[in-house]
């Protein structure tokens, strides 16, 4: 009785789910399909390729750079996210925890922060990367991605830090721990479901991220995977299709797998108190 | 705190992370165009046959995609972190010249030098009887035509005029099946210069006489009926204003267009991608009253006048133009050999599609050396978007963007 | 009461709080600076121009069209993603069978760059050669191939289409968090005095997901007022300007035509702008909490 309601609910969620699942899928059928075509045949826009060329991959790889793309995206989305998480604890529990002056201001100067996107500033920043002297280097990518992350990460972490009740930390402090070993024992683990959620958010913005990329970065060496594959499409006399979708849908896979491994986290993250 | 401060401690504190590049004392930089995915292979290996012949320099090569390009440049300028020799379009040279950026080369060009270059590639880099930039890549325009549906439709000749042309593209039409007869570039970079081709064909000008727009005159009004004859009857492809120069290309290979106008470099494409097509290549065709005009265009390379090796880096130009990289370069390209003695290789002189472009030459017309002028173009490619969409009246939108242009060469003066 | 740097608010403030003023205050001032200033296409300054940058943008007729049409844009996707994630949020908060491939699906396009997104929806618009109108034609839903990217009547709504399809992942997980902070005896107390499913929703679930919407209007708003990859990569604003808005005529104008200081004063305005409706809709949507 039961399974027999569960199934008809399982049928009309997939049938009411179904035109947005297409349109989410679609894309990423383009993106297979025209990647396995043999060079003659990705003008013509069959669904299925005479013989599927599953050499396209490699070609593709060797032809577009992939694998150093590849990591420097690795890299970069890696590093800024540990560096936006390792600043952004701090803060977001110094505004969930205490009272003081100024605090209003920090919390005013975070949100037009947030505001302000790399396309807006992206003059702005280039002269500061020229100034320093960290033009084509991935490291100063790291920092300023890691700084466009922290609004957003602050924000996060501090509606949730709010959620832990305080008296826990006393409680540790009357038991003689020092603040550090009451925040490392007691506060940091009950904190950690909001700092994954917070990482993967800063994860998907770096990973993603284009103007700041296409501007500062100027070797191809250096390329992260977006600006990879717009440079297969943008301004050449030729397109190569196959190779610019297998690159697509290759950097497509590492994020996604991630994604459905963590994709739990990620809601239960949020929903502990988040956004109060 | 101060500014500085914060300076420092920032510096400090990348630096400490980042991966120290040691500065050779000998190096040269260099902005790259991509126009395809050789380019970079081709200049990194420059690169280091350059390096292995010069011991104690340093060839750093930047690839940047073409479409980026300018952006990349205007930043790199503006924050003084420019390369020490860049690829640039020829036509934005006046800006870097009236704004000192580009160095004058005449130190550095002897006679002998000079003399490898076909004039025609050469003269649109030199501004005030001094030479900017040296053109790396060299191109004309011509009209690329399928044999097999010339010959399924009975046509026997490529059109020689616009009306021959209109003709030729309804028989295709009669064919049936979904090919179209003339390919039309409608977006991006370039559609302003499909139309100039008509424009030039009735006598026309881009910029007339008296240094206004040549875009309000009745050679123009003329130009564009023609393109919108055409659209209207349904001799172009569907959708023009969806389409740029690559898609229409698409097109041709896939032999579904019966005729275009693009550069030399379809022919490589054609080549490696659709080797059974059967083309030919053409004249554009002409006007009434025999006028034509094919549109000649070099990127140029160009010394930085910031630049800290300027010895080196004229090394590494010399280098770039010799005749065995030229060579090398514009048979992967497909581009024109700039280079005399290059020119007379058999790999280009017997050449039989260069030829067609090589034949034009002498109408070629370059892009107005005028400040703005990309602004201008846009302002053109909005004007004939209207028109092909049918939002705009010829006359109306011509003469608006003639206005517009007319305010942009104002403004720089 | 432990004097430590561990409860000091300053200090542990400060290492957030000067990178993002370093790396975010200095380029503003900078823009600033341009904005105001005689600027070649180079970006070097020669000298100052007073408000004659910003005279130079609301004189250009492409200023308003865009940013109207920027409205259009922000309004039309950040209305269409809420619509289409409440349902979607409760569907996915209730079990069924496949519920975890189904987020799984749904979260996709979050997994994707936005760039390479828009690269991949360009190729399948494509006319002649496109997978969406030979899909289309193969269902026997049109009969002509659709120039989706000719003309704005068509690409524009693609264009939000699209967009409203990249934003629903970060939407619906911002719900469904929402969601599942609800207690589920509020929906049995409702249930035993008899209220129907839609009657439960509005006076239980809409109410309590209300901040959550609040969040995610703001937050979608300051993302798709700054998108600019999805016009950027399948029409570059055209044909004709038909489907610029703000950002890409920012572009346009820094990079293209090499004006930047009036790109840096557009900056600006627009900076502004958005500063201007986030303060507007807190201020209101805490009224609306509070009443």
């Amino acid at each position: 009785m039961r399974t027999s309601r569960l199934l008809r609910r399982s049928i009309i969620s997939w049938l009411i789910l179904s035109p947005l699942i297409i349109a989410v899928l679609f894309p990423f059928a383009v993106m297979f399909i025209t990647a396995i075509k043999p060079a003659t045949e990705v003008l013509r826009p069959t669904w299925w390729p005479s013989s599927p060329q599953w050499g396209n991959f490699i070609t593709m790889w060797n032809a577009t750079n992939f694998g150093a793309a590849l990591w420097n995206s690795i890299y970069v989305a890696v590093l800024s996210t540990v560096m936006s998480i390792l600043v952004s604890i701090p803060a977001a529990y110094a505004l969930s925890r205490f009272r003081f002056v100024g605090k209003g201001f920090v919390q005013q100067f975070l949100l037009i922060s947030q505001m302000l996107s790399p396309i807006v500033l992206v003059i702005g920043l280039f002269r500061l990367l020229v100034a320093l002297k960290l033009l084509d280097n991935l490291n100063a990518v790291v920092f300023v991605y890691a700084t466009f992350n922290i609004a957003f990460s602050v924000w996060m972490l501090q509606s949730y830090f709010s959620t832990i009740p305080k008296d826990l930390e006393e409680a540790a402090w009357m038991e003689g721990a020092t603040p550090w070993q009451a925040l490392r024992k007691v506060f940091l683990p009950l904190a950690l479901p909001a700092v994954t959620v917070t990482a993967i958010f800063s994860f998907i913005n770096a990973w993603n991220e284009f103007v700041i990329a296409l501007t500062m970065l100027r070797n191809q060496a250096s390329y992260t995977l977006p600006i990879q594959v717009f440079s297969l499409v943008a301004g050449r006399y030729t397109v190569e299709w196959h190779h610019v979708m297998a690159a697509a849908f290759v950097a497509t896979i590492p994020i996604a797998i991630v994604f459905a491994w963590l994709q739990r986290y990620l809601v239960r993250g949020l929903a502990l108190g988040a956004v109060k | 705190m101060s500014l500085h401060w914060l300076k420092v401690a920032a510096a400090t504190g990348v630096a400490a992370v980042a991966l120290a590049s040691a500065a050779y004392a000998q190096t040269v930089r260099v902005t790259v165009a991509e126009y395809s995915s050789k380019t970079g292979p081709y200049f990194e290996k420059a690169a280091t046959e350059f390096e292995a012949a010069n011991p104690g320099t340093d060839v750093q090569i930047e690839v940047v995609p073409w479409d980026v390009l300018q952006q990349k440049l205007t930043t790199d300028i503006s924050g003084g972190a420019n390369a020490d020799l860049a690829i640039i379009g020829t036509r934005w040279l006046i800006d870097y010249v009236s704004q000192g950026i580009a160095a004058p080369l005449d130190d550095y060009i002897t006679d002998d030098f000079r003399g490898r270059f076909i004039d025609t590639f050469l003269s649109p880099s030199v501004m005030d009887g001094k030479t900017y930039g040296l053109p790396i890549a060299a191109s004309a325009r011509a009209m690329y035509y399928n044999k097999a549906l010339f010959e399924q439709a009975g046509i026997t000749a490529p059109p020689a005029t616009w009306d021959e042309l209109k003709a030729a593209a309804e028989k295709i039409k009669a064919l049936g099946g979904d090919n179209y007869g003339f390919g039309l570039q409608g977006k991006e970079i370039e559609t302003d210069v499909y139309f100039y081709y008509a424009l030039w064909s009735q006598g026309g000008n881009l910029i007339e006489e008296d240094g206004t727009s040549g875009l309000d005159t009745e050679a123009a009004y003329k130009a564009a009926q023609i393109y919108k004859d055409l659209i209207d009857q349904g001799l172009t492809e569907p959708g023009v204003t969806s389409l740029n120069r690559e898609d229409v290309q698409n097109l041709f290979k896939q032999g579904r267009i019966g005729m275009m106008i693009t550069a030399p470099f379809l022919s490589n494409q054609i080549k490696e991608e659709a080797p059974d097509l059967q083309y030919g290549v053409a004249a554009i065709p002409a006007g009434p009253n025999g006028d034509r005009g094919t549109y000649g265009v070099t990127d140029s390379i160009i010394m930085f006048e910031n630049s800290q090796n300027k010895d080196t880096a004229w090394k590494f130009m010399d280098y770039l133009f010799t005749t065995e990289k030229r060579a090398e370069f514009d048979e992967n390209e497909g581009f024109l050999p700039v280079n005399a003695q290059e020119a007379a290789m058999p790999l280009f002189a017997d050449n039989a599609d260069l030829k067609a472009f090589t034949d034009l030459l002498p109408s070629a017309r370059f892009a107005p050396v005028i400040a703005g002028w990309e602004e201008m173009a846009a302002a053109t490619s909005n004007a004939l978007q209207r028109i092909y969409l049918g939002e705009g009246e010829i006359q109306a939108s011509l003469d608006q963007a003639a206005a517009e242009i007319n305010g942009i060469i104002e403004a720089n003066q | 009461m432990n004097r430590s740097i561990f409860t000091n608010p300053y200090v542990l403030i400060a290492p957030a709080f000067m990178l993002a003023a370093f790396i975010i205050l200095w380029p503003l001032f900078q823009i600033g600076e341009i904005s105001i200033s005689n600027v070649n296409r180079f970006g070097q300054l020669r000298g100052f121009s007073g408000p004659e940058n910003f005279m130079a943008v609301f004189a250009d007729p492409q200023f308003l069209a865009s940013l109207w049409r920027t409205v259009i844009w922000t309004v039309g996707i950040v209305a269409g993603t809420i619509l289409v994630s409440i349902p979607v949020a409760l569907i996915l908060n209730e079990d069924f069978y496949g519920r975890g491939l189904a987020r799984v699906i749904i979260m996709l396009p979050w997994a994707v760059s936005l760039t390479m997104t828009a690269i991949v929806w360009r190729w399948a618009l494509s006319g002649e050669s496109g997978m969406l109108n030979s899909a289309l034609l193969g269902l026997g839903l049109i009969d002509q191939n659709i120039q989706w990217l000719a003309q704005a009547s068509t690409a524009f709504p693609v264009q939000i289409a699209i967009g409203i399809l990249v934003s629903i992942p970060f939407t619906t997980t911002i719900f469904l968090g929402g969601l599942s902070a609800i207690p589920d005896d509020l929906y049995e107390a409702a249930r035993l005095e008899g209220a129907n499913g839609w009657q439960i929703f509005l006076t239980i679930t809409l109410p309590l997901l209300r901040p959550f919407i609040n969040i995610a209007v703001v937050m979608n708003t300051i993302t798709v007022f700054n998108s600019f990859p999805i016009i950027w990569a399948t029409t570059q604003g055209g044909p004709a300007n038909s489907t610029d808005i703000l950002v890409t005529y920012l572009y346009k104008l820094g990079f293209n035509f090499g004006k930047l200081g009036e790109a840096s004063a557009l900056s600006l305005l627009m900076f502004a702008l958005l500063l201007f409706f986030t303060i507007i809709y807190v201020r209101l949507a805490m009224r609306g909490e509070r009443a």
